[in-house]
């Protein structure tokens, strides 16, 4: 089909140019700011699978974020475990919290979830400050290894691992799997009267969704080579929301777009410094009453479209 | 003659409000069954227990010799017995197409086939065919009837339930989804269970009738049987509800 | 055991005050309000910058600080909310991003150190040998009267009883004539004067911080789990619950533990009871 074609082509030309970057303009704090933007991107999707598609917003994406960065901290330094195995390890532990959490919420309608995960992550937070004998409190832990020693290497992994996950969750999101959790978006009632276990279909794309947070988180804390409580903030869970927003929700690709985008622009607007969140937050709130389905997949869906129809 | 659905002695509250009251029958395979009764009669709380979304204070439901009473709607569903809704209740956001495909997955992984394929017949043979890929926001009132038939047929169900089905249609299009009934019943030996108001095209699709009033059985009976009850005829004319009374006339 | 006696009514008082409002929009409007919080850092904001700036005695200035909250509070429900009312995550966004505009605002102007607002009473009264402070013994007393008399304007007075019959069926209210928008507008500025009031009372024992809006709505949300969605007595009830539970364990193991006891409640309601003490499951 000619739409999978440009699809394609889109994201080799995508990679191509996320990876062609810093090559041409080099610099390590080029370097930096991509690889943070590349994480975000993992988060973002990662919450989209799951929020995106079947509706049930999260706020408190930063839990997994937090819990996976912990356990790669903890493995890293307390333990003396060597840095790969944070990634399994950190997934492991968010998919825990997943089940913790969405067992006793996802099968409940109402606004439960949500409000469990936001509570989880704040709770979460102030455990991280109260017990600082064993957490390093508000310092956090320091002195992670980083996982791959070369800068550009390291931007290259995270890349590779952003991907990787998102090849993955747009192939689970295009299969009947993503069928069914867009189907407990349209009318939950109706799944069950189909004979679809949507409890199940719920906690499990939590599950998946908060593994790749988990291993993101991970990445982020051999990347800062320290792990701290603002990890947990809420005001990180609602940076990714946004981003998920302006890529356009469901879409799984454009929040990656969304992710790399807000982070250039909270680049430049470096030079607000203390405004920087006030022009967030008020960005989220224009983008809710103007353009509630995002900027970018709608804008690639035009793009493709009209490719289509010039053939 | 084995019964395919066996209903015993059941019974729902809300708060002071006996909704369904002793209620006890059963439904042979293939046959067609109506459900008749007021507003308020209890109807639609009688597939709600069926279907497993609203537990049953007591009594006992069998369907092919499997209790159903505490199973989780989605594996009632998954027994074989769909049902539609009395107002549609389609998967927003998705596609026609899409809408029938997923009313296919819940069954078993072997039963599936081409789900696809089946879907596109499916949707011709309700007459949804040239508008598998628009939204079901955008269809006509009486093309989400069709659609939520076709996304309960998907599932390749034993016992279909409708909920009102000829609600809010022209003649024509009922006389349209009359012959549908009629149709995948004669096709596939579908056992059809259905809640109407209008008696005209009801008496003519149904082989029996199950008359309900303040969630208890009046009568149960052939539909000539049915009109001439004089409880039923108390339940619809005693309460002055016309519409009933002329089409009982009529019938 | 005295002093947990005391205390334990304190901070119930001042949950109770939090999570009454929370629930009342909700129980009447449907709107999940994550902004709840910020009216409740408002109000000690309120009270502490007519103070020290506008040179405004105590009582008025706590009085323009509950007014000004309200009043935010209906312009927030009238321009952001309502227009993003048939979605609930919708709602939940919106509410959830005035939380952060308000912190964000808050510590643009105020900067993040903590800031004091002054008491209403600063005397220390020992009660069978016990010393508890006046402000706390304050925030007490009023939180009861504030609470009572918000239950009198619901149950004895026309618009109280128009607000329950919207809250118990919107649909119906309708057709008897009963503004419901009005009825929301209302809700909201009462929610949120309760909850800038008990910014107000707790702001001297408690940080005043531009981040202070976020753990009461996390106890608020507790709350209203555990005493029901959208029931009043329901959530003063939680309210004692959650305010005794915390004292206890503050007491009896470390002030450390006390935040576990909300999730731990929170998660045990879920799981065993999630429609409340009283089982009235709010309809979604
Ligand atoms: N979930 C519920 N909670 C409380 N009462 C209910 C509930 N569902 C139905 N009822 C009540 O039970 C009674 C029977 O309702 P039901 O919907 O079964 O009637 P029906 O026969 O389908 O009527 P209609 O022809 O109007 O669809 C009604 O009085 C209704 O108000
Ligand atoms: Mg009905």
């Amino acid at each position: 089909m000619f739409g999978k074609r440009i699809d394609y082509a889109g994201a080799v030309g995508f990679i191509v140019f996320m990876a062609a970057l810093p090559l041409v303009f080099g610099g390590n704090y080029l370097i930096g700011v991509l690889t943070v933007s590349v994480i975000y991107g993992i988060w973002a999707v990662s919450w989209d699978f799951m929020s995106g598609l079947t509706g049930r917003e999260n706020f408190g994406h930063s839990l997994f974020i937090g819990v996976g960065a912990y356990t790669a901290g903890f493995l890293n330094t307390a333990f003396g475990f060597g840095g790969w195995w944070s990634l399994p390890a950190a997934m492991v532990m968010a998919m825990l919290f997943a089940v913790i959490i969405g067992l006793p919420t996802l099968r409940l309608k109402g606004p439960y979830f949500a409000l469990a995960m936001l509570s989880g992550a704040v709770i979460m937070q102030r455990l991280m400050l109260i017990f600082w004998e064993q957490t390093g409190g508000e310092e956090g832990i320091n002195g992670i290894e980083p996982l791959i020693r070369s800068q550009l290497g390291f931007y290259y992994f995270a890349l590779a691992a952003l991907v990787l996950v998102t090849a993955l969750l747009l192939a689970l999101a295009r299969s009947h799997w993503g069928l069914i959790l867009r189907a407990i978006r349209g009318d939950e009632a109706t799944c069950q009267a189909a004979g679809i276990n949507v409890t199940f279909y719920k906690i499990a794309s939590l599950v998946i969704s908060a593994a790749f947070a988990g291993a993101g988180g991970a990445i982020y804390a051999h990347y800062q080579l320290q792990v701290s409580p603002q990890l947990f903030a809420v005001v990180t869970s609602i940076t990714i929301i946004t981003m998920v927003y302006v890529g356009g929700m469901a879409s799984i690709y454009g929040p990656v777009g969304g992710a790399i985008l807000l982070v250039l622009l909270t680049e430049l607007l470096r030079e607000f410094g203390e405004w920087r969140l006030m022009i967030y937050s008020c960005t989220l709130i224009l983008i809710l009453f103007f353009v509630p389905h995002g900027l970018i997949a709608p804008t690639w869906r035009r793009f493709r479209s009209k490719l289509r129809r010039a053939q | 003659m084995s019964a395919l659905l066996e209903v015993s002695a059941l019974n729902k509250h809300f708060g002071g409000l006996h909704a369904v009251k002793d209620v006890s029958f059963s439904m042979a395979a293939a046959e067609i069954v109506g459900i008749l009764g007021p507003n308020g009669a209890g109807k639609t709380t009688l597939y709600n227990l069926l279907t497993g979304f609203i537990p049953a204070d007591s009594g006992s439901i069998v369907f092919n010799g499997r209790t159903l009473r505490g199973l989780a709607p989605y594996r009632i569903a998954g027994l074989g017995i769909s049902r539609t809704f009395q107002l549609c209740r389609p998967f927003v956001g998705m596609t026609v197409l899409e809408n029938v495909i997923v009313g296919g997955l819940g069954a078993q992984a072997g039963e599936r086939g081409d789900l696809e394929a089946r879907a596109l017949a499916l949707l011709e043979k309700v007459g949804l065919s040239g508008k598998e890929q628009l939204l079901v926001e955008l269809l006509s009132y009486g093309d989400q009837r069709r659609l939520e038939i076709a996304r309960a047929l998907a599932a390749r169900p034993a016992l279909l339930l409708l909920d009102e089905p000829f609600a809010g249609l022209g003649s024509g299009e009922i006389t349209d989804l009359s012959a549908l009934i009629r149709s995948v019943h004669a096709e596939q030996g579908l056992t059809v269970m259905l809640i109407e108001h209008k008696l005209h095209e009801f008496m003519r699709l149904v082989g029996r009738v199950i008359a309900l009033d303040f969630g208890e059985i009046i009568a149960e009976g052939s539909p000539e049987e049915i009109v001439r009850h004089p409880k039923v005829i108390e339940a619809y004319i005693g309460r002055g509800d016309e519409q009933a009374e002329e089409q009982a006339d009529a019938a | 055991m005295l002093e947990i006696l005391i205390h334990g009514a304190v901070s119930s008082a001042i949950y109770a005050m939090l999570a009454v409002g929370f629930t009342l929009i909700f129980g009447v409007a449907r709107i999940l309000n994550l902004a709840h919080g910020s009216f409740y850092a408002l109000g000690a904001y309120g009270a502490y910058f007519f103070t020290s700036h506008l040179k405004l005695p105590l009582l008025p200035a706590a009085l323009l600080a509950m007014a000004v909250v309200a009043l935010f509070a209906i312009v927030v429900e009238k321009v952001l909310v309502r227009p993003m009312r048939r979605s609930q995550l919708a709602v939940l966004m919106i509410t959830l991003a005035v939380a952060l505009v308000v912190e964000q605002a808050l510590f643009l102007t105020f900067g993040s150190e903590y800031r004091n607002v002054p008491a209403f009473v600063d005397a220390k009264f020992s009660i069978g040998g016990v010393d508890v402070g006046g402000q706390r013994l304050l925030a007490l007393g009023a939180s009861i009267a504030l609470i009572a008399l918000l239950w009198i304007f619901i149950q004895r007075t026309r618009l109280g009883s128009a607000i329950l019959a919207v809250s118990q069926d919107p649909e119906a209210a309708d057709y008897m004539g009963i503004p419901s928008d009005r009825i929301f507008s209302i809700v909201m500025g009462l929610s949120a004067a309760l909850a800038a009031a008990a910014g107000v009372l707790a702001g001297p024992f408690l940080t005043v911080q531009p981040t202070m809006w976020l753990l009461p709505i996390v106890k608020a949300f507790a709350i209203v789990i555990v005493g029901g969605l959208g029931s009043i007595p329901g959530s003063i009830l939680a309210a004692l619950m959650l305010g005794y539970a915390e004292t206890i364990v503050g007491y009896l193991i470390s002030t450390s533990w006390t935040e576990i006891v909300s999730v731990l409640a929170t998660l045990l309601m879920l799981i065993f009871r999630p429609a409340g003490i009283f089982g009235k499951r709010a309809a979604f």
